[in-house]
């Protein structure tokens, strides 16, 4: 034990102190913010952003429509927590019925350029009797989909207009007519020891591209690690003083350690990050990082159980292979399974408790990345994730013990890659 | 008591026998040679001595008792194949290494001071392993292997790629180490090494022992027929009655006696032979060279085999195949 001990730590220090540790700890994270704050900012600006023209004879009506809509954008900014800021910039344009297909393709025009990102026409009404009051009909053409959204908005505020139009007409005092205006504003409340199902998807998601990209590259880097050592013949005075499965053991747990440092790292900083007040002001526009403490406790179990299942493979394939040349095309088996619980993520996220999700993440390869966003997300049952954790772990032991078989001879090998037959037979050597 | 005691001990590889019924012992004190062509099996046995492979049968004992991994601790190992961590710096790598063995960081870092300091590279210390000449690297492994004191030390072709300078530096400190009590076995294809330093030799030939036991006593086992000159001049002394067989080199001559030849006459006669045509620098009389032997010995065991023949030109060519065995 002390000789794993003595490994692992070695591996542990000297990968740590590399630049390439530091590089990779720093970078990835701010790569991610730079993602993460990026998109939030362009997704608030493009909102913000709308311009559109509205065409129509009734100037009074276009003009209430401008000052309500920056009635409301007033009204918004005094209070920052609102849900979604939409700012709707709106150029007047009289329709003038003898050069309307001057003023058509002329907007046409400005929509195709992107300086409009819509164009609302207004027909007016043609009356038919006095006391029913016939409105006008709206016509919106948003830039791309993307500005339908806009419609909606639209649809709201020439609602309240034509409401506060009707009522001064009814004689009523436009005072009292704000007042029965006042729009309602319903205030989410979150229900308490429960996460928002939206910022749970979202940081889960990101936790299982985090697993799935730190048990691919570590595993790769035991590979190589062991490969290193076959290369530079260390190994040769280290089998002279330890055991091959406690070399293994060590270098797997040394090489692990570094991992989870990293993630450790990882995490804290988006915990602190999304703690602090940065975060809150972008609200809900930006990523919520909302982890229960759980979440992030069965984020460790599966990945140390993914980390032990696929590394030890990788020291396998290591032992096997005398290049990182020869690595990379064995590298299918270490990406394959991974590849698969990739394509399943979305199935699992969406419906994390269906039949093929339940059968999916019992299987040791796909558990520790299913099994968690379905303990994270869904409601497997207890034998369930007992199940998963047993189950992989004897498939980690058997791995374990195949590979030191692996190593042992591997190790001792140079020259041409081994067959299967050469390989089973490895095995029966003691 | 003996520190190594190999009993019959045989490894098959596949389908080539590496090793096969190989025995021989080694004494507390010995400077052991272990010899051979590349190929012969000298690192596979070294390996089955030292547990990193097991012998498919046979029986390995270290310090008296059957093998088991505790007793590595009393014991030094300087692969032939040399690795150490490169990008590690010196003094660590020598206490991770020590620490291995069972010492103390402290008392590692102590002794590997020390080291350094008696093999002359106390400037190599604080540098990383990658920035160090080969032969630097080869005198830091060497460090490894003493740097816990073993009982039992083990190198396997020690001094292939050094210089003069620095294999002398590491045969001396090897036999200063054997006057101490400690054992040492070497292996080697270079038979003047051996027939300096060792006290014990055992040679190997495709797996099998061909030879073994003290020098002094394989040595006696034949007679003084060979004789050296070094000369300049004439060399008609050449047609001497009682010589069987001669090579000449630049100023050389080795001289093989006919077996009927008698020690006192027939050489004395010879000498002043020589010294009437020619000016003598050296004249030697002395026992075949364990060159000589390895290549009788083998040609004894192998008889059948007429088409390889062996020099020891062709023994020094590398072998080819996958496994160093």
């Amino acid at each position: 034990m002390h000789n794993v001990w003595l490994i692992a730590r070695r591996e542990y220090i000297e990968r740590i102190r590399t630049r390439g540790f530091l590089i990779t700890t720093l970078i990835i994270p701010l790569i991610m913010c730079g993602f993460i704050y990026g998109s939030a900012f362009v997704y608030s600006n493009s909102e913000s952003a709308a311009h559109i023209a509205v065409v129509g004879s009734d100037t009074q009506l276009v003009l209430d429509l401008q000052a309500e809509l920056q009635h409301r954008q007033q009204a918004r900014h005094a209070q920052p927590r609102s849900t979604r800021q939409t700012s709707i910039a709106v150029d007047a344009i009289d329709a003038e019925p003898q050069n309307e297909q001057a003023t058509r393709t002329l907007l046409d025009r400005e929509l195709d350029s992107g300086v409009l990102d819509g164009v609302l026409w207004i027909t007016p009404a043609v009356a038919t009797a006095k006391d029913q009051p016939a409105r006008p009909t709206f016509t919106f053409t948003p830039r791309s989909s993307e500005q339908d959204s806009l419609r909606g908005t639209l649809a709201a505020v020439l609602g309240t207009v034509l409401m506060r139009e009707q009522l001064a007409h009814r004689g009523i005092a436009a005072a009292d007519a704000n007042t029965i205006l006042q729009p309602v504003e319903i205030v989410a409340v979150r229900a308490p020891h429960r996460q928002d199902r939206e910022s749970a998807e979202v940081s889960v998601t990101l936790l299982f591209f985090l697993m799935y990209m730190v048990i691919s590259l570590y595993g790769m880097n035991v590979a190589r690690s062991i490969i290193e050592e076959k290369t530079s013949r260390i190994f040769e005075v280290m089998l002279a003083t330890i055991r091959p499965q406690e070399m293994m053991a060590g270098k797997i747990l040394g090489v692990g350690s570094v991992g989870l440092t990293q993630v450790g790292i990882w995490l804290s900083a988006a915990l602190l990050l999304s703690a602090s007040t940065i975060a809150a002001n972008l609200g809900g526009q930006g990523i919520h990082i909302a982890l229960t403490l759980a979440q992030i406790v069965y984020f460790f179990v599966y990945f140390i159980l993914g980390y032990a299942f696929y590394s030890s493979i990788a020291a396998a394939l290591g032992a096997m292979t005398n290049s990182e040349h020869e690595i990379q095309q064995l590298n299918l088996f270490l990406v394959l399974p991974l590849f698969v619980c990739f394509i399943t993520l979305k199935s699992v996220l969406t419906y994390p408790d269906s039949s093929m999700a339940r059968v999916l993440a019992l299987i040791p390869p796909f558990t520790p990345l299913l099994m968690y966003l379905r303990v994270s997300l869904g409601h497997p049952s207890r034998w369930e994730i007992f199940a998963s954790i047993a189950l992989t772990s004897a498939c980690i032991y058997a791995i374990v013990w195949v590979t030191s078989r692996i190593y042992r001879v591997g190790v001792l090998m140079y020259g041409k890659r081994p067959t299967l037959p050469e390989l089973l037979r490895w095995l029966k050597y003691s | 008591m003996s520190i190594v005691q190999l009993h019959h001990i045989r490894k098959v590889y596949d389908t080539k026998v590496a090793v096969e019924d190989l025995s021989f012992t080694i004494e507390p004190g010995t400077m052991f040679g272990l010899l051979g062509p590349n190929g012969s099996g000298k690192t596979s046995s070294i390996r089955m001595m030292i547990g990193i492979t097991v012998p498919d049968s046979g029986s390995v004992s270290l310090f008296d008792r059957p093998f088991t991994r505790s007793a590595l601790s009393r014991v030094g190992y300087l692969p032939e194949e040399r690795g150490l961590y490169k990008k590690m710096n010196v003094l660590d790598q020598l206490i991770f290494l020590g620490q291995l063995h069972g010492l103390s960081a402290s008392v590692a870092s102590r002794r590997a001071s020390l080291w350094c300091e008696r093999l002359d590279i106390v400037e190599a210390i604080p540098k990383k392993t990658e920035d160090l000449s080969k032969g630097m690297q080869q005198k830091i492994q060497f460090i490894a292997a003493l740097l816990h004191d073993p009982d039992l030390i083990v190198m396997d072709e020690p001094f292939s790629g050094l210089d003069p300078v620095n294999s002398f530096l590491l045969m001396s400190t090897l036999v200063d180490l054997c006057s101490i009590g400690k054992a040492v076995l070497f292996s080697t294809h270079r038979m003047d090494q051996v027939e300096k330093f060792c006290n014990s030799i055992a040679l190997i030939h495709r797996g099998q022992l061909v030879l073994s036991g003290s020098m002094r006593q394989i040595k006696s086992n034949y007679p003084r027929n060979r004789v050296l000159i070094h000369y300049e001049g004439d060399d008609s002394f050449l047609r001497h009655p009682c010589i069987e067989h001669y090579k000449r080199y630049n100023g050389t001559v080795e001289i093989r006696l006919l077996p009927s030849a008698t020690l006192d006459d027939d050489t004395q006669s010879l000498l002043a032979q020589a010294v009437a045509h020619a000016r003598v620098t050296r004249f030697e009389v002395m026992e075949p060279t364990l060159e000589e032997i390895f290549i009788e010995k083998v040609q004894q065991a192998l008889p059948i085999d007429n088409d390889h023949e062996l020099s020891m030109a062709q023994l020094d060519q590398p072998n080819a195949g996958g496994l160093d065995a």
